[in-house]
C-alpha cells in the first residue's frame, strides 16, 4: 500500500493526501499546473517537498517529521515519463537492462528480454531507442519501469505523446498488463476519459490540493464541490435562492428562471439562503415541444445557439426570466427531426436524480 | 624548428588537458545542474581569465607563485626550487588560464542533456557515478572532447601569461609561441615561419575536429 | 539513424584514444605517472642558464658555441631586457648567470644577497644611429639629416628600446635629449621591448631610423641591412655592462662564468664592439 501526505507553500503549493492499495490503479487528475507531476516526482524522490510522508508497505521512504529521506535511486519505483526519457545512446535491451544493473551481466540481459517479451517487444531488442515509434517507446519505458520489480509504478501522462489510434491500443494493453501487477499504480493524467477508462479510483487535484477522491464514476457524476464539478465537465452550474427545505421528505425547492425546481436534499438549508447546484449537459433531457405541453416538470426555454459537432449538436438555451443559460446535447438526428431553430422554443426536463447539490 | 620548445609546448598542452579533465567535468556538471545563488558568481570568476588581459593574469599569478609569495615560498621550501619560471609553475598558470576553455564547452555539453534522462536514471536506481559513467559521459562526450582539444590548442598558443610567469628559459619554459617571438627578434625568420606554419596547421586541425564534433552533437539532438 | 550508430562507434574510439576506457581508480593510478612524464624530462645533465641583455644576442651566441666546442657543455641563453630579467631574478627565476646591460641592476641584486659576488664589468656599450637599407636618410652622428628628415616628412617612425626598463632605451633617451630631439621625436617613437626588438623594427623598415646597440648592427644579420653611425659616448651615461654569477649556481655555471672572463671570450666580444674603454 502507498500512503502519501504532501504539504508545502512554496515553490508549488501542495496539500495532497491519498492512499493507493496494492493492485489498485489510482489516477491523479487535474488541470495542467495542478501539481500532479510534482506529486509523482515527490513519491519517486525526484523533488523534495517541505512537509512530506511517503510510506510504501512497511517501508518509510520519506518522513520530514522524523527526518527520514530515501534518495530516488534507493526507492525502487518504476516510473514512466511523459516523453519516455529513453536513453538515446543505448539500444532497447540495454535501456531496460540498465534498470537492473545490480544483477550479474547475464542475468541482467535475461531479465530485460523477459520484460520486453511481456510488453510485446521481443525482436526489437537491438534497435536503438530513437528508432522506435511512440507506442514502442512507451512499451520500452514500461518494461524498464517494471523490470526491477518496483514497489510502486508511477505513470506520468504516459499517453500524451502518442497519436489517438495508438493511444486506444495502449489503453487496452495497460488494462491487461495491470491485472498481473500486485503493486500500487499511480497514473497522472489531465484526461477524465483516461481516468474513467483505466482507474479504480481517482484523486482530483487543483492548485496542489486534493479536492475529491473516489471511484471515477462517482467523482464524475457526483462531484462534491463546484470546483470539482467544473473540472469534471459540469456545463450547467447555478446558484439559486432556497424557497423551502424539508429534510424529512427530501425536498429542496429553489427559485430558478422564473419557476421553482425540486432538488435532492443533502443537508438542511434555511429558506432565503443560496445553494449551488448543477447538472451535466448530457443529463439535460430535451423533449419535443409538442409532447411536453402541460407537463409540470417541463421547462420552456429559448434556443440561443446550436453548434453541430460530429454526430451531436450542442445547444445553448436561455430561460425567459433571469436569463439563466442551460447547455444540453442532442443527437444530430433528433435536432433535425425536432426542427429546432435559433430563437425558437425548446422544452427540457431536469431529472431530479441527475441534479447535484453542493 | 625549435624541437625543444615544441616538446615543452606539447607536454604543457597534454598535461594541462589531462589534469583539467576530471576537475573540469566535475565543475562543469555542478555549473550545469546547480541552482544555488552563488553559482553565477563562481561562473563569473571562472570566466575571468577569458577577458582579463594576459599581462594582468600573469602579474597576479607571478605574485602568487613568486618566491616572495606564500605559495611560491612553500613550494620553494618543499622542493628546493622556485615555482615561478619553472615548468611546474607554468603548468600551474596554464591550469588557471585554461579553466574557462575547459569548463565552458563541458558545461554546455552537460546542460544540453535532457533533465528527464537524469531523472529516469535515478528512478532506474543508478547511483550518481553510474549515471555519470553510463548516461552523462556518453551523451556529453563530443562537448568534453571539444573542451580538451580547445584547451590543448589554447595552451599551445598562449603567449602573454607564459612570458610573464615562465620567462623565456630554453628547455624549461620556452614554449613554441615564445620561441617564435625569440626567433623573430634574432632575425631567424625562416625558423619563425616554420613554427608559425606548424601552429597554424595545428589550430586549423583542432577547429576542424571541433566543428565535426559539434556536428555530431547537432545530429544527436535532431534525433531526440 | 546511421549518424547515431556512427556516434556510438566514435564514442568508444574517442574513449580509447583518451585512455578513458580505464575505470576511474585506474585513471587515478595512471595520472601521476603521466604527470611525471610531462614534467620530468627537462632535467638531464646540468646545463647552465644565462639571462643576457639583448645587445649580446649575436656576440654571446658565438661565445657559447665556442665554449661548447671546447668543453662539451651547452649553455642555454635567454635574451631580453635587463630590467625584465632583474624583476624575474627577484622572483626566483632559475638563471645561473646574469649578463646585464646596466651594472646598477647587478649591484642591486648583489645588495639583496641574490648573487654570488659583486660580479665583473665585461663591456661598455656603444650606441649607433641606424638607418635601414633603402631609406633616404643619412646616418650621421650629429643627427643633421634626421633633423631635416623630420621636418620634410622623410622620417615617420623612430625606434628605440623601452627606456622604462631597457638600459639601451634609457641611453637612447639621454642621447636624444642631449641633441634636443627628444621632444620632437616623442610622438614618432616606436618602443621595442628590448634593444633587439627595436633593431627588428628598424631592420624591417617599420621605422626609418633608430638608436641601437653597436654590437647588434655589426653582426652578420645586419650586413647590408643598412648604414649606421656610432654616437659620441659623451652624450649619454656610460652603458657599463656587468655580469654576475647568481647565488646557488652550480659547478658548470661557475666554469662557464670563468670562461666568459677569459681572453678568448673577451676577444669575441671585442669583435662585436664591446670594449672596456670608454672611447
Amino acid at each position: 500500500m502507498l500512503d502519501v501526505t504532501l504539504i508545502q507553500d512554496l515553490p508549488i503549493p501542495l496539500a495532497a493526501r491519498f492512499t493507493c492499495q496494492a493492485g489498485e490503479l489510482l489516477a491523479l487528475v487535474g488541470p495542467s499546473g495542478a501539481g500532479k507531476s510534482t506529486v509523482l516526482r515527490a513519491i519517486a524522490g525526484l523533488s523534495r517537498v517541505r512537509e512530506a510522508r511517503v510510506l510504501v508497505n512497511d517501508e518509510c521512504w520519506q518522513d520530514s517529521g522524523r527526518g527520514i529521506w530515501r534518495a530516488a535511486n534507493a526507492r525502487t519505483v518504476g516510473m514512466v515519463f511523459q516523453n519516455y526519457a529513453l536513453f538515446p545512446h543505448l539500444n532497447v535491451v540495454d535501456n531496460v537492462a540498465e534498470a537492473v544493473h545490480r544483477l550479474p551481466r547475464l542475468e541482467r540481459r535475461a531479465r530485460a528480454m523477459q520484460a520486453l517479451t511481456t510488453v510485446g517487444l521481443a525482436g526489437l531488442e537491438m534497435r536503438r531507442a530513437t528508432q522506435l515509434s511512440g507506442g514502442q517507446m512507451q512499451r520500452v519505458a514500461l518494461a524498464r519501469a517494471l523490470v526491477r520489480e518496483p514497489r510502486v509504478l508511477l505513470l506520468d501522462e504516459p499517453f500524451a505523446a502518442v497519436d489517438q489510434m495508438t493511444r486506444e491500443r495502449l489503453y487496452e494493453e495497460l488494462a491487461v498488463l495491470r491485472t498481473g501487477l500486485k503493486i500500487p499504480v499511480v497514473l497522472v493524467t489531465h484526461s477524465l476519459h483516461e481516468a474513467h477508462l483505466l482507474a479504480d479510483r481517482m484523486v482530483v487535484l487543483r492548485h496542489g490540493k486534493t479536492l475529491q477522491e473516489g471511484p471515477p464514476d462517482e467523482v464524475l457524476s457526483r462531484p462534491n464541490s463546484v470546483g470539482v464539478a467544473r473540472l469534471v465537465g459540469f456545463a450547467n452550474l447555478f446558484e439559486s435562492p432556497v424557497v423551502a427545505c424539508d429534510t424529512a421528505d427530501g425536498q429542496l425547492r429553489v427559485a430558478w428562471g422564473g419557476t421553482e425546481l425540486a432538488l435532492p436534499v443533502r443537508r438542511f438549508l434555511p429558506p432565503g439562503s443560496v445553494v449551488a447546484w448543477g447538472i451535466t449537459a448530457g443529463d439535460v433531457v430535451v423533449v419535443k415541444a409538442a409532447r411536453a405541453a402541460g407537463d409540470s416538470a417541463a421547462i420552456a426555454l429559448t434556443l440561443e445557439r446550436a453548434a453541430a459537432l460530429g454526430d451531436s449538436v450542442h445547444l445553448t438555451l436561455r430561460t425567459a426570466v433571469g436569463a439563466e443559460r442551460v447547455r444540453a446535447v442532442v443527437t444530430k438526428r433528433f435536432f433535425e427531426r425536432a426542427g429546432i431553430e435559433p430563437g425558437g422554443p425548446v422544452v427540457v426536463e431536469l431529472p431530479a436524480e441527475r441534479m447535484v447539490v453542493f | 624548428m625549435d624541437w625543444e620548445a615544441l616538446r615543452i609546448s606539447a607536454s604543457l598542452a597534454a598535461a594541462t588537458a589531462l589534469l583539467l579533465t576530471v576537475p573540469g567535468i566535475l565543475l562543469a556538471r555542478w555549473l550545469a545542474y546547480s541552482q544555488r545563488p552563488w553559482r553565477s558568481l563562481v561562473e563569473a570568476g571562472l570566466t575571468m581569465p577569458l577577458i582579463l588581459p594576459p599581462t594582468v593574469l600573469g602579474f597576479y599569478l607571478l605574485s602568487v607563485l613568486g618566491t616572495g609569495a606564500p605559495l611560491g615560498a612553500l613550494y620553494q621550501r618543499l622542493f628546493g626550487a622556485p615555482l615561478a619560471f619553472s615548468f611546474t609553475g607554468l603548468l600551474v598558470a596554464s591550469l588557471v588560464f585554461n579553466l574557462p576553455f575547459t569548463v565552458m564547452p563541458m558545461q554546455r555539453a552537460f546542460a544540453a542533456i535532457a533533465p528527464e534522462l537524469l531523472d529516469a536514471a535515478r528512478t532506474c536506481g543508478l547511483s550518481r557515478w553510474r549515471t555519470l559513467w553510463r548516461i552523462e559521459l556518453p551523451l556529453a562526450w563530443p562537448g568534453l572532447l571539444t573542451a580538451l582539444i580547445m584547451t590543448a590548442a589554447h595552451t599551445l598558443g598562449e603567449f602573454g601569461v607564459v612570458l610573464m610567469v615562465g620567462g623565456n628559459i630554453p628547455g624549461e619554459t620556452r614554449t613554441i609561441a615564445i620561441s617564435i617571438y625569440d626567433r623573430v627578434q634574432a632575425f631567424e625568420l625562416q625558423s619563425a615561419a616554420n613554427m608559425s606554419a606548424l601552429l597554424l596547421l595545428i589550430s586549423l586541425a583542432a577547429l576542424v575536429v571541433v566543428s565535426q564534433l559539434s556536428g555530431a552533437r547537432r545530429s544527436e539532438r535532431g534525433l531526440l | 539513424m546511421q549518424v547515431s550508430c556512427g556516434r556510438e562507434i566514435r564514442y568508444h574510439a574517442a574513449m580509447k584514444f583518451l585512455g578513458l576506457a580505464l575505470t576511474l581508480p585506474q585513471l587515478f593510478q595512471v595520472l601521476p605517472w603521466l604527470m611525471l612524464l610531462a614534467c620530468g624530462t627537462a632535467n638531464g645533465a646540468e646545463q647552465p642558464n644565462i639571462a643576457a641583455a639583448a645587445d649580446l644576442r649575436y656576440a654571446l651566441d658565438e661565445v657559447v658555441v665556442a665554449y661548447e666546442r671546447a668543453s662539451g657543455v651547452t649553455a642555454r641563453v635567454t635574451y631580453g631586457s635587463s630590467g625584465n630579467f632583474f624583476s624575474q631574478l627577484q622572483q626566483g627565476a632559475p638563471f645561473d648567470i646574469f649578463m646585464s646591460a646596466d651594472e646598477a641592476l647587478v649591484q642591486a641584486l648583489a645588495r639583496q644577497n641574490l648573487t654570488h659576488d659583486a660580479g665583473d664589468l665585461y663591456a661598455i656599450g656603444r650606441i649607433v644611429l641606424f638607418v635601414p637599407q633603402g631609406t633616404p636618410i643619412t646616418a650621421d652622428k650629429d643627427f643633421t639629416d634626421v633633423r631635416r628628415a623630420l621636418a620634410d616628412g622623410r622620417l615617420n617612425k623612430f625606434a628605440i628600446a623601452n627606456p622604462a626598463h631597457a638600459p639601451y632605451g634609457r641611453a637612447a633617451r639621454e642621447v636624444l635629449q642631449a641633441v634636443d630631439l627628444w621632444a620632437l621625436l616623442t610622438p614618432r617613437l616606436v618602443l621595442g621591448e628590448n634593444v633587439a626588438q627595436a633593431a627588428q623594427f628598424a631592420r624591417a623598415g617599420a621605422a626609418q631610423a633608430s638608436l641601437l646597440a653597436l654590437s647588434l648592427v655589426v653582426a652578420p644579420p645586419f650586413e647590408h641591412a643598412g648604414t649606421y653611425a656610432v654616437i659620441d659616448a659623451s652624450l649619454h651615461q656610460p652603458l657599463r655592462q656587468r655580469m654576475v654569477l647568481m647565488r646557488g649556481a652550480g659547478q658548470a655555471a661557475t666554469q662557464l662564468y670563468a670562461y666568459l672572463k677569459s681572453p678568448v671570450a673577451r676577444a669575441v666580444l671585442r669583435r662585436y664592439g664591446f670594449t672596456l674603454s670608454e672611447q
